[in-house]
Parts: structure tokens; sequence; C-alpha cells
């Protein structure tokens, strides 16, 4: 019994400091020094901790398992097919803030701030905070002043990852309430190599401010590929069979407080949207 | 324009430069022109851009020319632009430097740290918007040496440094928003030759720039109004979201010199109200207080301006009334229809979420200063409009920050309350308020009335 139990935990710890390894691999803010830790030492063990995560990731399983005789992604066949519209996330309480991150410049050494709470009533989420331009002096870095809220990556039992499936709808619908400033609407979808890490979807998210909330219906056709930040040249649609998470992010260079309330995100399907692609994705090395 | 198709044509007939340089020099009885400036440089004829070779270059002196030589300290390309400075910063003396430069030296030596240094100078004099000075920095490159001959100098990113530097340009252009122009094209073609990194920053700055130029739908004229009120009018129209709202300007700013000599200016309160505000305001019921919540920011591309709203807590549900559709309102269309239309699961348009209910909105107004005083002001000038104000409670809830929209239940330490001559004795406390909040309101009452 004791054996079983080392066992899992090892794999847990495995799968722990894999995560790690490859985050170290990530951003390293210049001028931090490296961390020279071994991968065992940075996990922190802990018995009753062990245990919760056993009971939980064992939950999980049993539900997934006995979903399947429900139907495809654990609803009605004949659901999951005539679904016209989804609620994705609903913002009703402090639990529906647990599966969003938020982070701003100051992770490269920048002056933002970004904070996340509950709304009114625990019936919408406020994003808000202060933007500040000034670049971080490190000698590297040459533009700053950004702030971006994204959902955690959906996960199954053992934290493996779950993907997101909205291949039968084809629009993003958002209820929000902003304060006249534009943002920017990223969708991460699941790639195959390393160089596609940082790939995202995106496209602009303009609120109109006033006390009255604001429905924003973006299709999916009109995301644009851009890597880091930096529109690709081939494009190609975003396909919507395994999306990993959608992110906000702010960056127009206006310093100051900012603030964004989100009511619901869903996707819908709309009929009358027949449009595959809104950009060309044309060849390259053009004639001048 | 004229120069510029000129320029397109020798570039697309393919001409090398010693040609285009003996095509240059035949006018002139066929002699190589040799000549010396100042510094006893030769200056050859081929290597310019053939506009700048039919004027002679002129001598342009440069005061601190003989100093440097002298002392031989080291002199970094932003000096140019701070010795300028020190006079005045506009775009002629911003063009002045660069013809300085450019006419210094035929060879254009250290042009790659002056275009840094003119980048990162640019801001301050004010110029970064100014699409006809990137197209003159663009010009202090030294035209076709940069241009790759051979399929070797092709392959192996000829010049990178130059290159870079004619990114970066393009870059900085990119990140203010200008669309650059057919000149800055011609320009670089003739710089770096098709096919360079510099062309294909402008191919993707031309393909991706007019499609998002209108994608905003809530556009914003530029430049914005300066003028306080037509600012105020601009973002009320915005944020009403309803084009039969009609905007009232109730005071407009001036400065009052009062017995003592002391001038106190007052700020100009632009109010908006739409008819179906005034409907909500007038089926409001008169026990419920209304509140006035502010301040709330908008932003207009970079100018934040904060508007003041007069709201009221939503009615609860067994006040609400069923409106009755009066048939003999519409002879032309039934109002209502009870249809069974057999709607399965497919042709569900609606979203699964409880609707928010936060209270209708009945006006909103913006002012320069927001005090008490001033939004009485405009509470006063609604009432010529909406009687029933009279007669309702108004609680102020002034909160200087960022904040959202007040709910039913929370309610925050700010109040203070309007004294208003007609009101009524029976000011009812709002049924949804917590008790912390009647304690705190009754003393306060209290001394509102003795007033």
């Amino acid at each position: 019994m004791q054996l079983i139990a080392k066992l899992i935990k090892m794999n847990l710890i495995a799968k722990l400091t894999f995560n790690q390894a490859l985050t170290q691999m990530g951003y390293r803010r210049p001028g931090q020094p490296r961390e020279d830790k071994p991968p065992w030492w940075r996990v922190k063990f802990d018995f009753s901790k062990g245990l919760k995560g056993m009971k939980r990731h064992f939950t999980l399983l049993k539900e997934e398992f006995f979903a399947q005789f429900v139907g495809p992604m654990g609803k009605p066949i004949i659901e999951h097919m005539l679904e016209q519209n989804q609620v994705l996330w609903e913002f009703r309480g402090p639990h529906s803030l647990q599966e969003w991150t938020i982070s701003c410049d100051r992770e490269i050494g920048g002056k933002s701030e970004v904070y996340l709470k509950v709304g009114r009533n625990n019936e919408t989420c406020l994003l808000y905070g202060t933007l500040c331009s000034d670049p971080p002096k490190d000698g590297e870095t040459r533009y700053s002043g950004y702030c971006t809220m994204r959902a955690k990556q959906p996960l199954a039992s053992f934290d493996r990852k779950r993907y997101h499936d909205w291949s039968s709808f084809n629009t993003l619908h958002l209820r929000i309430r902003g304060d006249g400033r534009p943002w920017m609407i990223n969708v991460i979808a699941e790639t195959y190599y390393t160089h596609q890490k940082d790939d995202m979807y995106s496209y602009f998210l303009y609120t109109r401010g006033g006390p009255y909330w604001q429905d924003v219906k973006i299709p999916f056709s009109k995301f644009f590929l851009a890597h880091r930040g930096r529109v690709q040249d081939d494009q190609h649609e975003l396909w919507l069979d395994k999306i990993n998470a959608i992110g906000f992010t702010l960056g127009d260079k206006a310093d100051g407080p900012f603030q964004l309330e989100i009511d619901f995100i869903g996707v819908c399907k709309d009929y009358a949207h027949t449009e595959d692609f809104a950009y060309e994705k044309y060849k390259r090395n053009p004639e001048v | 324009m004229k120069c510029s198709r000129f320029l397109l044509q020798l570039v697309r007939s393919g001409r090398t430069a010693a040609q285009r340089g003996s095509l240059l020099l035949s006018p002139s009885s066929g002699q190589l022109i040799v000549q010396h400036n100042q510094q006893q440089q030769v200056l050859r004829q081929f290597r310019c851009s053939p506009a700048s070779a039919k004027s002679q270059p002129e001598h342009v002196r440069f005061v601190n020319d003989d100093d440097t030589k002298k002392t031989k300290s080291l002199v970094t390309q932003e000096d140019l632009f701070e010795q300028v400075a020190k006079e005045s910063k506009t775009k002629a003396t911003f063009n002045q430097v660069i013809d300085v430069f450019t006419k210094r030296d035929i060879r254009r030596r250290g042009h790659v740290e002056f275009i840094y240094a003119a980048l990162k100078k640019m801001p301050e004099f004010g110029v970064e918007r100014d699409l006809t000075v990137y197209n003159k920095l663009l010009d202090v490159f030294p035209k076709e040496v940069f241009v790759p001959r051979n399929f070797i100098q092709r392959m192996f990113n000829h010049y990178p440094r130059q290159q870079e530097c004619g990114v970066q340009v393009l870059e900085q252009m990119e990140s203010y928003g200008i669309m650059p122009n057919i000149e800055t094209k011609v320009l670089l073609v003739q710089i770096f030759g098709e096919k360079s990194h510099p062309i294909r920053k402008y191919q993707r700055i031309m393909y991706w720039f007019p499609k998002f130029k209108h994608v905003n739908p809530f556009p914003i004229p530029q430049p914005l109004p300066e003028d306080a009120v037509d600012l105020a009018v601009l973002s009320l129209t915005r944020i009403a979201n309803d084009l039969d709202a009609k905007t009232t300007v109730y005071q407009l700013p001036f400065t009052d010199i009062t017995e003592s000599g002391e001038e106190i200016s007052f700020p100009h309160i632009v109010g908006i109200q739409s008819p179906n505000q005034m409907e909500l305001l007038a089926k409001h019921n008169p026990n419920r207080p209304v509140f006035v919540e502010g301040p709330f920011p908008l932003w207009l591309k970079k100018t934040c301006v904060y508007y003041y709203i007069l709201r009221a807590d939503p009615t609860p549900p067994e006040e609400k009334e069923e409106e009755v559709y009066d048939p003999e309102r519409c002879f032309y269309y039934p109002l209502q229809l009870d249809l069974d239309l057999d709607r399965d699961l497919g042709d569900e348009e609606n979203f699964d979420v409880d609707d928010l209910d936060e209270g209708p909105v009945f006006a909103m107004c913006m002012t320069s200063r927001g005090d008490q005083a001033t939004l009485n002001q405009w509470i006063s000038g609604l009432q010529q409009n909406n009687p029933i104000l009279g007669r309702i409670p108004t609680l102020f809830r002034l909160d200087a920050g960022t904040r959202e929209l007040e709910g039913v239940a929370d309610t925050e330490a700010g109040h203070s309350h309007r004294p208003h001559p007609q009101s009524q004795r029976e000011d009812g406390p709002p049924a949804e308020d917590p008790e912390v909040a009647v304690e705190e309101e009754k003393p306060r009452r209290s001394q509102g009335m003795k007033q």
C-alpha cells in the first residue's frame, strides 16, 4: 500500500518537475541571475496535500469515465450536434476567477499594475489597473506598458491537457463594459512544434465606454495569426477543434488607469456568416 | 511627383550605376568633373541620387567643424541635434540638421548612427507623425550602394546593419501609425533594391494597415476637439448608445469676479438624456431614491474624461408590473404575437445566462469639477424636463478613482444627501439596503431635514 502511494507520488513529482523544467527555459528577465537549483529541490513534499490531490484527480477520472456514457464532451449527442450557443465563462462569484491568470509588464521590469476582482453583487468580473509605458532600464527593452488576462488551460484528471472544441461554432460573443480603450483578444490554439509555442490568433476589441453593456460579436474568420506580437506573412484560419485558451491584452500607449468589466464569454453559430477567412493566404516573395 | 516617377523609370530600366553616371556626365562635355570642397575631398558625381547630381553641392559651413577637428574628442551624432535643440525644436530645425549632415560628406560616413539618433530625437522635435520627415531621413542613405548585384550578395544579407536601420525607420513609422507613400517605396527600392528586408517590411505595412484602418466600430475624430464643451458633447453622444438622445449644455465655463475681488471659475455642465430614459424616469417610483454616481473614466485615444450618471436601483420583482401593449397603438402590424413556434434545441438563439439587471440609467453628464454644487445644478436643469425629480430623493455617491456601477446590496460610505425643498416627510428607506447603511443614513437625513 505504501509502495503504491510512493510510486504515485513519484509520478506526480516527475510530472511537476517536467513542467517546471519547461518554464525555466522560458522568459528570463534581463539582469536576473539564472537559477541553478536542481529540479527535485524545487518541489515541496507535503503528505496531506498529496492525498487531497489524489482524491481530486481520481474523482475527475471517475467523472470522465462516466461522462463517456452520456455522450461526447459529457453532453448528450443531440445537444452537442444541435447546440447554437454555448456559454464558456460566466463570471458569477469568486470561484470563476480561479480559471484566469493576469499579468502585466511588471515581469519585465515595467511599472504597470493589474488586478482582477469580482464585480458588483458577484455578478461580473472587473479587470482594472494602471498602465505605464516607461520602458524598464535594462538596455534591451524598447517598448513597455501592457497588461493581459488569460484563461488557464483546462485540465483533465492527472493534469492532462484538455482542449476546447468549438468546431460547431463560428462567432465569439462577449458582453463587456469597457472605458473606451482598445483591447486585443487572443485565442491560443494547440500546436505541434515547439516553434509555434507563442502563436496567437488575435483581433481587436474596441470598447465604447459608458454605463451600458456592450455586446461584441467577432467571427473566428477575422482572427489573424501573430507570433510574439508580430503579424505573420503566412496566414491561415483559426482551427477551432483544439483551443487552449483565450486572453485579453491592453497595450495602447496611453498611460493611466483602465478597467474592463466582463459579464460572460460565449460562442455561437451565426448562420448568416459564411466567410472562411478574412485575409488572403497570398504567396510569398511577391514582385515589387 | 514627377521626380519620383522619373526615378522609378530609371530603376525599372535596370541600368547600371556607371551607365547612369556617364549618361549624366554627357551633357557636361564628357569629362569627369572633379570638385574639391573645404576638406579636400574629391567629389565624384556617380554614387549619389540623380536628382541631386543636377545641382552643385553647396558648401554649408557648420559651426563646429573646425573645433571638433582641433579637440579630437568623441562627438556622437546626437550632439548635432542637441546643439540645434538649444535654439528651437521645430520641423524646420530638424530638417536643417539633416541637410547639414547630408551636405557634409558625400559618402555619408556614420549615417546609420545619425539615423538612429534622429529617430530617437524625433518626438522631442515634434515631427514623429510627419511622413515627409521620414522620407527625408531615408534620403540620408547613399543610393545604390547597398543594392545586391549578384546572387551571392543576395543570398548573404547584403549590408545587414544598414538594412536593419531601414527596418527600424519603418518600424517607428508603424508604431506611430503613419502610412508610407510611393516616395518611401521609391527611396527604399533605390537604396536597398527589391527583395530586401526594408522592402518586405514596407509591403507588410501596406498590406495590413489598410485592412485595420477602419476596423473600429466607434471611431474617434482625429484631432479631438479642443474646446471642453465640444469634447463633452462628443463623448456623451458616444456613450449614450442612442441616436435619439439629446445633449443640453446647462452651463458654459466662465469666471466670475466676486465683490472681494476673487475670481471664481465655474465649470461647464453638459448633460444628455434620451426619450427612453425620460420615459423610464417618469415611471420611476418616487419612494425609491435615485443616485448620482461618478466619476467614471472614459478614454478617447489618449485623453481621459469623466462622466457622472443618474441611476436607480432595479425594481424588486414584486413591484414589477407587466407592460400591456395597447393594440390600438399601431394598426399596421400586431405588437404582440402569441404563436406556437415549435422551436427545438437547434433554434435557440439566446445564451443560457441570467440577465443582469442593474437598474435603469436616467441621464449622464460631464463637468470639469465634480462636486455636489455643480451636480445639483445639473439635477435642477434636468428637473425642467423631468418634473418627477422634484419628488424623488437624490443621493450622491461621489468617489474618486476607478469604479464600476454600484449594485443593489453594496453601499459605500460616501453618501451625502441633497436637501430638496419640495420633499415630503415620507422618505422611506430603500428596502434593499442592509441595516448598516440605514443606520448611517438616519443621522444624516435628519441633518438634511434641519436645513
